[in-house]
């Protein structure tokens, strides 16, 4: 894989923007051919960064005719190494969707009847740039809510400052790592950010909570899971359910869903009473370890047994395989973790575990990030806004984290008018519909709504409520802020560079974000004319140019994962003492727990079982149904039943059932796949089925979707996450 | 010579389907068929004491192809490297090698009407490169290489390692895909997904298959010429009449 990789489709892409067509000079580099591919005509290959899911593996588009042919794994690429994942490997299925987003679409019907005209771009702008005026005028600028997703997003979010709104949420936070976030930072300082730095192939243990690695697809971290596990690293999988991983592991631990922070309590109980934790690392570098101590006293390895229904016996023999492993235990933190709404709880007491083993920081554990330096933009003073933020993060939810937000404290205010009306809504780059929970909530707030914008590439569930819908050009047409990875243990900038002109009418981010910020006399934000500019001065601290970035597709810079690789002097932590927080003050200082506690989840009313979901490696949410190639593999998902729940409920393998929640809302129809290989208390679903929108033919009606049947949540009264694990189903009568 | 050889190492491997939608990609495979066959045996024992393993399936190259004989028409055939090929030039999309083969790695292309698998990536191989499904592996679970190189890292994992081939005592083809797993989980993949032994022609089945159209095509060739040389004959007649 030498060929060269010319930057022309970039910096053609680019020229463009400023002076019409662009004359392109021809490329010198040798012709090349994909197989299977068998004209005569010269193909080029684009490096640029997947979007297929957020991983964003680095990628090389071959591009023939101004037609993509084929999207593989960029090997220069510092993480994805030239490797790439289903998803990515069908990423033109999703640039040659025949069920696209064309036009910009203004509504003709009535909300939810999905009737619009086709408009141009002239006529989109202006009628959005006027109600967002108006909006301004009648009820001030925090009435706008913005829901991103992804890094595409960022043109948006610059936009939202600068018009005035602090009210931005996105579903990965509130929805997803938010809690983990806060858990860990509470603990050492600092939180884990994406991908989240676990040393997978330097452990010698590796521990799974909830995490289903393997069906639940980051190239670079299944890359570096198997690696570890080759090398000889044992695997603890805790699932109520035999996941890929719990095929592979060393001891799966089928625990009673809800009560993880039971088993991780008894786990440190062990640890700490046998004296198997890093107490050299714990004097060093951890404050409150004595009331640790004295607190996991109680939490035996028999206590928890009654609770998790995970033998005594196993607890103990997995918490001393950790303490011989020690510090090359990777505990992974999960991602997402919003399940029963004491998720920071149980996101601490992984931390707390992590640092009794010594392993932040330390090979095989979790390694730290790396700073890059980057440029920043002559900007004015973003206006303050005088109302505040109407999701609660830092009031209602004290530890949310503002720069992500919470989704469901926008729904909420929306609703309710608390603390201030939110009369319009942004929707970017995600079916909300599928990624917030009490989806009948959602639609019941955009009925609140005097405007509701989507700005995606695909006819997403939300589409049939808007007023305006605008078509963005998918990642292989566009430019998209470079992405900066911190967290890795060679922290790297990676481009997104269009490889082909956008199809229909579509455009990128950046350019609809720049033609509305024109219509809102607001350029001053966006002082730059083309991405290439834009790139240029966030590289110009790196000492990599843009022809450089473009041309290799990523820049990879020295990295000091190990605190052991830093002086002492460096070897700090971001907390108010300074050291890695067992015990935690600003918790206590809020009236938190200071130290995990195991609070029991709410129980199944009799009948029902509890609703678990996860991801299947060839769909990334609900965003990869329509794809051709994907859909062909997993065209719809099955509902998980116990062979005992099976023969109870007269149901089975193949047969289709319609799930009923405790509240009476029903799934679509769904196959029951019948296995021993879950508990006979839940089951399980794959999310991102059973979509709404007609208009996605292929994925229209296939499948259940778990997040129609999630009309409860148990909210995190710190981090505002909604715990998703406490909705209750049963096969409905038929 | 070379004797190419695919290690697949089922410890690794998580099944997420990446070399599928790769080798699909590659090489135009229609959506619903494949050149390569992701599987998960179904589960083993009962809940908790439970056991499973991945498996990917392709055409496995065999020393002794069980495909090649039953070929009517000469489209496949071994190459020099071991590596079993079609000619679609030459096929007549029959199937026969379809059912032939032990291992279901062959399909019908509905859009060519001939037969399609997995060739190793020949001309990948040949420009250097791996083949798609060992460069997107995202557990780096598969190795391509030469067994005829005992340096190559294939050699190391087949002859050092003890990788296993997927044979059982009736159906032993010599096939040059290799697995690398605990042995309980080798054992279940193949006791799962047995190689199956080569179906025979049957007389009923080379009528209806074969020798029918091949009468077909004989008697419409032998009215075509009939056709043929009665017309060229009629025109013969009636340009002689002019004259």
């Amino acid at each position: 894989m030498k060929e060269e990789i010319t930057r022309r489709r970039f910096l053609g892409t680019a020229a463009t923007l400023g002076a019409g067509a662009a004359a392109v000079p021809a490329a010198a580099s040798p012709p090349v051919h994909p197989p299977g591919w068998t004209g005569t005509a010269r193909v080029e290959k684009i490096a640029t960064t997947c979007e297929m899911c957020f991983w964003r593996c680095g990628i090389l588009a071959s591009v023939s005719g101004g037609k993509v042919v084929r999207v593989e794994g960029n090997p220069d690429h510092p993480q994805s190494q030239g490797r790439l994942c289903a998803r990515g490997n069908a990423g033109t299925g999703l640039l040659y969707d025949p069920d696209r987003l064309k036009t910009p679409l203004l509504r003709t019907g009535e909300r939810g009847e999905g009737r619009f005209k086709p408009v141009g771009w002239d006529e989109a702008l202006d009628f959005l740039a006027g109600r967002l005026v108006k909006l301004r005028e009648e009820h001030g600028p925090e009435s706008l809510a913005f829901f991103p997703h992804g890094n595409g997003a960022r043109f948006f979010a610059t936009l939202m400052r600068a018009y005035g709104t602090p009210n931005s949420a996105e579903p990965s936070f509130a929805q997803c790592r938010g809690p983990r976030e806060v858990g860990y930072s509470l603990t050492f300082g600092q939180g884990l950010g994406s991908p989240e730095p676990v040393d997978l192939e330097e452990a010698r243990l590796v521990v799974l909570i909830g995490s289903h690695l393997g069906e639940n697809v980051f190239t670079s971290q299944i890359t570096a899971f198997a690696t570890g596990l080759a090398r000889g690293a044992k695997l603890i999988a805790v699932d109520p359910r035999f996941s890929t991983a719990a095929s592979k592991a060393d001891w799966w631990l089928p625990i009673r869903p809800g009560t993880d922070i039971a088993l991780l309590l008894a786990w440190m109980n062990v640890l700490i009473v046998e004296g198997l934790h890093d107490k050299e690392y714990i004097n060093t570098y951890a404050a409150g370890f004595d009331r640790l101590a004295d607190h996991v006293r109680e939490f035996t390895p028999e206590w928890a047994e009654a609770i998790t229904e995970i033998p005594a016996g196993k607890i103990r023999e997995t918490a001393r395989a950790m303490g011989k492993a020690k510090p090359a235990v990777a505990v992974h933190p999960g991602r997402h973790v919003t399940w029963y709404g004491d998720d920071t709880q149980r996101a601490r007491a992984m931390a707390i575990l992590t640092a009794l083993l010594g392993s932040w920081g330390r090979k095989g554990g979790l390694f730290l990030p790396t700073p890059i330096a980057r440029g920043s933009f002559d900007l004015p003073d973003f206006p303050e806004s005088k109302r505040g933020r109407a999701d609660g993060a830092g009031t209602r939810f004290p530890l949310a984290v503002e720069e992500l937000g919470v989704t469901n404290g926008l729904i909420d205010a929306t609703l309710s008018g608390d603390p201030y009306p939110i009369k319009a809504w942004i929707v970017y780059g995600q079916n909300m519909l599928e990624s917030i929970p009490q989806p009948a909530r959602t639609v019941e707030a955009i009925g609140k709504l005097d405007l509701m914008v989507v700005v995606d590439v695909l006819p997403v569930d939300q589409i049939r409520y808007a007023d305006l819908v605008l078509p963005e050009a998918t990642y292989l047409e566009r430019y998209d802020p470079p992405t900066i990875v911190e967290s890795a243990k060679r922290p790297f900038i990676a481009v997104r560079s269009p490889a082909c002109e956008p199809l229909f009418e579509s455009k990128p981010g950046w350019w609809i974000a720049k033609e509305l910020a024109k219509r809102l006399k607001l350029e001053a934000f966006f002082p730059w004319e083309t991405p290439e500019q834009h790139l240029g001065t966030i590289l110009a601290p790196t000492g990599f140019g843009v022809r450089e970035l473009v041309s290799r597709g990523a820049v990879a810079f020295p990295g000091k994962p190990y605190l052991e690789d830093r002086p002492p002097g460096e070897r700090s932590f971001d907390t108010a003492s300074g050291k890695i927080e067992l015990y935690s003050e600003a918790l206590a200082k809020i009236g938190a727990d200071p130290l995990p506690r195991y609070t029991p989840p709410v129980e199944p009313p009799r009948g029902f079982l509890r609703l678990i979901y996860g991801r299947a490696p060839v769909h990334s949410f609900a965003r990869t149904q329509n794809n051709e190639a994907l859909s062909a593999l997993m065209p719809e998902n099955e509902v998980w039943l116990h062979v005992s729940v099976a023969r109870d409920w007269g149901v089975t393998g193949g047969q289709r059932i319609v799930l009923e929640n405790a509240e009476g809302v029903k799934s679509s129809p769904v196959r029951v796949k019948v296995t021993e290989g879950i508990r006979t208390d839940c089951a399980y679903l794959v999310h991102g089925f059973g979509q709404r929108s007609r208009a996605l033919r292929r994925a229209f009606g296939r499948g259940a979707s778990d997040n129609s049947l999630m009309s409860r949540v148990s909210v995190d009264p710190l981090t505002g996450g909604t715990g998703m694990r406490v909705n209750f189903v049963r096969a409905a009568k038929a | 010579m070379a004797r190419y050889a695919m290690v697949t190492d089922l410890r690794k491997c998580v099944a997420c389907q990446a070399c599928t939608v790769a080798c699909s990609a590659e090489w135009e495979v229609p959506a619903g068929h494949g050149r390569t066959h992701v599987r998960t045996t179904p589960l083993a024992g009962a809940f908790p004491n439970l056991m499973s393993s991945p498996h990917v399936g392709q055409c496995n190259q065999c020393d002794r192809p069980p495909c090649v004989e039953p070929c009517p028409s000469g489209a496949t055939y071994q190459d020099a490297g071991g590596i079993v090929r079609v000619d679609g030039d030459l096929c007549i999309g029959c199937g026969f090698c379809v059912d032939a083969c032990p291992y279901e790695a062959r399909y019908i292309n509905p859009r060519t009407k001939k037969v399609d698998k997995c060739d190793f990536c020949r001309p990948r191989i040949e420009r250097g490169e791996e083949p798609a499904c060992v460069a997107t592996c995202t557990a780096g679970a598969k190795y391509f290489g030469d067994l005829e190189d005992r340096d190559s890292e294939v050699s190391r994992l087949v002859f050092r390692e003890g990788a296993r081939r997927m044979e059982t005592r009736t159906v032993a083809v010599g096939p040059n895909v290799f697995y690398l797993g605990r042995a309980e989980h080798l054992d279940l993949v193949l006791s799962s997904f047995p190689p199956r032994p080569p179906r025979l022609l049957t007389a009923g089945e080379a009528w209806t298959k074969l020798l029918r159209p091949l009468v077909l095509v004989m008697v419409g060739a032998t009215f075509a010429g009939q056709a043929v040389a009665f017309f060229t004959q009629l025109r013969k007649g009636e340009g002689d009449f002019e004259e």
